[in-house]
């Protein structure tokens, strides 16, 4: 297998098992949900109609949050789903780091740079969007 | 409607936006908000939060899927994601400043030109590669795939790269100024400028949309628009979808691919000059 080939290869393991896994962590999280017999279950389309009903109740906006509500006991099951979602907003990230490592190994260097460069002003845009 | 009936219409929903998505290298934004927000009722901010999750959950299904079968082509994609994102960044920066009704109107008044350009090249199933761009060469903007329906493996090379490269750059700006996906204008400046198979255009914007969004959503999490009950329905609807649209791709031909872009084009166009001239569309 040529080069890049290889690192498309690579690439698209780690886009799709992201993907896929992160579903499989949001779906669990809302089956245990349904499971708990969670009194807003039964809210759940007018949560999503009324932004402020919702955000309140099952919304989380921060990683700490989320770290907080999965240490809780019977388990948060929207944390779980959230840590999920996380999951999956996290794949392209993850792809693009995948692909400067691998295009490291096969030699390309220019294109190890230009992953490393597209990586860089990511995390830019994510500092921005954090300090905003 | 019950809970259940609301998942699992969400569900269904987001299956063909997923397969939409993925065939014409789309996130389903487009398809979504509208549905979301006109047939389910949900709430605008978290149709734009669930919009974001589906664009990625599209871009991990199909680009691994089109990765994998050398459709998505990583570096043209790589290479072209530098101008977008650096693009965002530069258009983030200047909102506020530069009048936005105007960029609106100017960008549908560019896709309106896209789509006319796109119709005359309507039935170009390979686009012939007549000169050697030296960008091209120099960052190996090429590749090569199997074409089912051609029954043969399908070379190329892409042409115009610095146009292309500042329609995207463009693009990405007015992608920060605006806050909209750029899908459609990527496909467009593959398609038109760099001469590439329309496949391998809708194929490379699916990991490109993937990448760019990512830079946006932490802003709509830590905004809380992103509720797990609706995005987790949409993500799994979608990524079903997109693995399901990858198969399809690879029976369709490229002009079949560009038959069903043209209205997509062709309503972003109206969409933006109506907002343009300070009229609205869903």
């Amino acid at each position: 297998m040529t080069g890049p080939a290889a690192v498309e290869r690579t690439v698209a393991r780690a886009l799709l098992w992201g993907g896929l896994l992160s579903v499989a962590v949001m779906i669990a999280g809302l089956t245990i949900y349904a499971a708990q017999g969670q009194p807003h279950a039964r809210d759940v389309v007018r949560v999503v109609r009324n932004r402020q009903a919702g955000r309140a109740v099952d919304v989380f906006t921060s990683v700490e949050d989320v770290r907080r509500a999965l240490g809780h006991r019977p388990i948060d099951a929207l944390a779980v789903a959230t840590l999920g979602l996380l999951g999956l907003l996290a794949t392209p990230v993850a792809g693009v780091t995948v692909a400067v490592v691998s295009f490291w190994r096969h030699g390309d260097r220019q294109y190890s740079l230009i992953a490393a460069a597209v990586l860089a002003m990511l995390c830019v845009s994510l500092a921005l969007a954090g300090g905003g | 409607m019950s809970p259940l009936e609301f998942v699992v219409a969400l569900f269904a929903t987001s299956l063909v936006a997923g397969a939409a998505g993925a065939i014409l290298g789309l996130g389903g934004g487009i398809l979504l908000i509208p549905v979301l927000t006109l047939f389910y009722g949900v709430d605008i901010r978290y149709a734009m939060g669930a919009s974001i999750v589906s664009v990625i959950a599209t871009s991990s299904g199909a680009a691994g899927a089109y990765l994998r079968t050398s459709l998505g082509n990583v570096r043209i994609g790589l290479f072209l994601t530098l101008a977008t994102v650096s693009g965002a960044l530069a258009g983030a920066g200047l909102a506020g400043v530069v009048p936005v009704r105007w960029l609106q109107l100017l960008l549908g008044v560019a896709l309106a030109y896209s789509a006319f350009t796109t119709l005359r090249q309507l039935h170009v199933e390979v686009p012939e590669t007549t000169e050697a761009d030296p960008l091209a060469l120099r960052f190996g903007l090429e590749g090569a795939y199997y074409d089912a329906p051609l029954d043969r493996e399908v070379k190329y090379r892409a042409t115009r790269v610095g146009r292309g490269f500042a329609a995207m750059f463009g693009a990405g700006v007015l992608s920060g100024l605006l806050g909209i996906g750029s899908g459609a204008f990527k496909v467009l400046a593959m398609d038109y400028f760099m001469r590439l198979p329309m496949k391998v255009s809708t194929a490379t914007s699916n990991f490109m949309i993937g990448v760019t969004s990512a830079a946006t959503a932490g802003v709509y999490f830590a905004r809380g628009d992103i509720h797990p009950m609706l995005a987790t329905p949409v993500a799994v609807g979608v990524l079903a979808g997109a693995v399901l649209g990858t198969r399809l791709m690879g029976r369709l031909r490229n002009t079949t691919v560009r038959k069903a872009f043209l209205p997509v084009v062709g309503y972003l166009a109206v969409s933006m000059i109506l907002r343009g001239l300070g009229l609205g569309l869903p």
